[in-house]
């Protein structure tokens, strides 16, 4: 079982992480701030740092620095700030990925599936493969038949999201979340306008699908066109 | 500035050259005068004492050296020398009394009474012409025009120096002021010119600094305000993903959703300063058209057709282009969500008369549940009345309102108001 390494100086959600990631198959030790929480992770040798950014002693970007100095352990940072500047600033510093605070437990234990999996087969190929479309995750580049197609930061994320699970019906309520890390409610016609702008760019429309395969009622899937 | 000085100038030099000029005339009339007057007095004392034809010799050596009209009248009516009649000036110098007179060709005569001779008190008369009297003046006169066009020329160039040296700070300050208006806050004056001008532009720049410090505190603000609000609402939403009864679970879910939507509303309005700096405004028809250009695609893909009516030139509104353009996208969203496919929308922005702009989005849908989708948003769960929601706060936030309306053809119409820029 992985073990967790919970940094969070509110007593409430750390109770409630270490009773919630328990359930799901997590053992779960955890620091109330950034000191405490630096000794732990070196000392404890855990899987997975979950760090909470706001900590009372030291900013958690710098507690992350000072991590990576001496530690390769995957972490994914909590933070309260949706804003692009703090999101980026955290991965810069090193972290594995991010759940913008309200997250919910699911969520959080995909994403620390997903980290861990991620961890454990370092060298697998960046690039995914989907019939004459390859998306390469590390250039953050798509081409289709060989030829560059040219996406916004989204519709490459919504595409990478999608390429990784060939075949499989995703809902659009999954992709706000993971794509756009969104809550869902409302906003379910932002997913449907970038995949028309993806198809657009990928050359085929909602009446004629070669990729992207709409599942009434259900989401989207991406698929190896036929022929 | 310039034309003060020129008037004041003008008025000196009036002062100072008007008399001069005068006085440059005057005093070569009377030079003139007293050189002739110096020349005939030694044919005075010849007058005195000779007969006829001495006096008609002397006349003429003096008549040479003087080189004007010379003439002797003599007490027995002889008029030696140049012949001029007997005036009442000679009849009154006869009385005995030396004076001089302006002729009424301008020139002037000067009589000297010699008294001695046996037949009565003889005259001698030099007649000195209008030119001799002005002679040298119009050249004078020139030198003075030119020395005063020069000064006054320099007076205008020396204000116009110091104008620039005191105008330069200013228009700096002006314009440095009008940066920061606009909301560039890193716009700096360089303190220079008078005294005055200098502390004015430090207190720009301490100005600048200020309204830039309170913006970075009020950043910093609602970093906070995000963190303290959102740590408690993600220990709720973790504390309902554990519990046992779904049904209770998603009910408290669904009741976390509501409370995460409305915080984010909360943090969102509250760092609309940060987005917004000193001043919000942006061109609404390059928005507008921006935005609506991105959901056309969804609109060939659901079979709709989408007009957009805009005017060619841009038009400013009150309102930060990031939250129009979530405006623009909650208004088109919500018609993609409840109206069925193959709808027809219309997206219409129109220049206010009194500034500012008209969003009108209009849809030919099945029509609307009632204005009370504003309401809902602000309270309970609606996902259409929260889009609706953030687009009201926007419009009144620049300054205009949100109205909606039955379309032509009984669908939904949305007014979003936008205010002109401040």
């Amino acid at each position: 079982m992985p073990l967790v390494l919970v940094v969070e100086d509110d007593p409430a959600i750390r109770s409630a992480l270490i009773r919630s990631l328990g359930e799901r198959g997590h053992v779960v030790t955890s620091a109330a701030d950034a000191m405490s929480g630096l000794r732990e992770a070196v000392e404890g040798r855990p899987d997975l740092v979950l760090l909470d950014l706001g900590l009372p002693d030291l900013d958690g970007t710098e507690l992350l620095r000072m991590l990576r100095a001496v530690s390769k352990v995957p972490v994914i940072v909590a933070t309260a700030r949706d804003d692009d500047a703090s999101i980026v600033r955290a991965l810069d510093a090193g972290a594995d990925d991010y759940v913008v605070k309200p997250f919910s437990a699911v969520t959080l234990d995909a994403r620390i599936r997903a980290v861990l999996r991620r961890a454990l087969t370092p060298e697998a190929d960046p690039v995914l493969v989907v019939g004459g479309l390859e998306v390469d995750a590390r250039s953050r580049t798509v081409t289709l038949d060989g030829a560059r197609v040219d996406l916004s930061p989204r519709e490459f994320d919504l595409l990478a999201y999608l390429a990784a699970r060939p075949g499989q019906v995703v809902s659009k309520r999954e992709l706000l979340t993971e794509v756009w890390r969104l809550p869902y409610g409302g906003a379910d016609k932002t997913v449907d306008v970038h995949l028309s702008w993806l198809r657009r760019k990928l050359g085929e429309s909602a009446q004629a699908p070669r990729f992207l395969v709409s599942v009434r009622g259900v989401g989207v899937k991406l698929v190896e066109p036929d022929g | 500035m310039l034309l003060t000085v020129a008037a004041s100038t003008l008025v000196v030099l009036a002062a100072f050259l008007v008399p001069l000029a005068w006085l440059i005339r005057s005093s070569t009339a009377d030079r003139a005068t007293s050189e002739a007057t110096v020349g005939v007095q030694p044919l005075a004392a010849v007058v005195g004492v000779s007969d006829a034809a001495t006096i008609r010799l002397a006349v003429q050596q003096v008549r040479s050296a003087v080189r004007e009209p010379v003439t002797v009248f003599l007490g027995d009516g002889q008029v030696l020398g140049d012949q001029r009649p007997r005036t009442d000036s000679v009849r009154l110098a006869a009385l005995g009394r030396a004076f001089s007179a302006d002729l009424p060709d301008g020139g002037r005569e000067v009589l000297i009474p010699v008294i001695g001779r046996p037949e009565g008190t003889a005259v001698v008369r030099v007649e000195i012409p209008a030119a001799t009297l002005t002679n040298g003046v119009k050249t004078a006169w020139l030198v003075l025009g030119a020395l005063g066009v020069a000064l006054l020329a320099l007076a205008l160039f020396v204000a116009d120096r110091l104008a620039r040296s005191f105008l330069r700070p200013v228009h700096s300050l002006t314009e440095t002021a009008a940066r920061l208006g606009a909301g560039d806050l890193s716009a700096r004056v360089r303190p220079g010119g008078p005294p005055e001008v200098a502390e004015a532009g430090r207190a720009v720049n301490r100005l600048g600094s200020r309204i830039d410090g309170l913006l970075r505190a009020e950043r910093e603000t609602v970093a906070d305000l995000s963190h303290r609000l959102r740590t408690p609402v993600t220990a709720l939403r973790l504390d309902a993903d554990d519990l046992r009864d779904p049904e209770e679970r998603e009910r408290l879910s669904r009741d976390v959703a509501e409370l995460s939507r409305t915080v984010d509303q909360l943090i969102s309005e509250a760092r609309r300063p940060v987005r917004e700096g000193v001043t919000a405004s942006c061109d609404a028809v390059a928005v507008v058209g921006d935005r609506a250009a991105f959901w056309q695609v969804l609109a060939e893909d659901t079979d709709r057709r989408m007009d957009v009516e805009r005017p060619s030139q841009g038009v400013r509104v009150r309102l930060a282009a990031a939250d129009l353009a979530d405006a623009v996208d909650a208004l088109l969203g919500n018609v993609f969500a409840h109206t069925p496919d193959g709808t027809r929308v219309l997206v219409r922005l129109l220049p206010r008369p009194d500034g500012g702009a008209l969003l009108i989005v209009e849809d030919e849908g099945p029509g609307l549940p009632g204005p009370q989708m504003l309401r809902r948003g602000e309270s309970t769960a609606g996902s259409s009345g929260l889009g609706l929601d953030i687009v009201r706060r926007s419009a009144e936030a620049s300054g205009g309102s949100l109205r909606l309306a039955a379309g032509r053809t009984g669908g939904l119409r949305v007014l979003m108001e936008l205010g002109p820029p401040t």
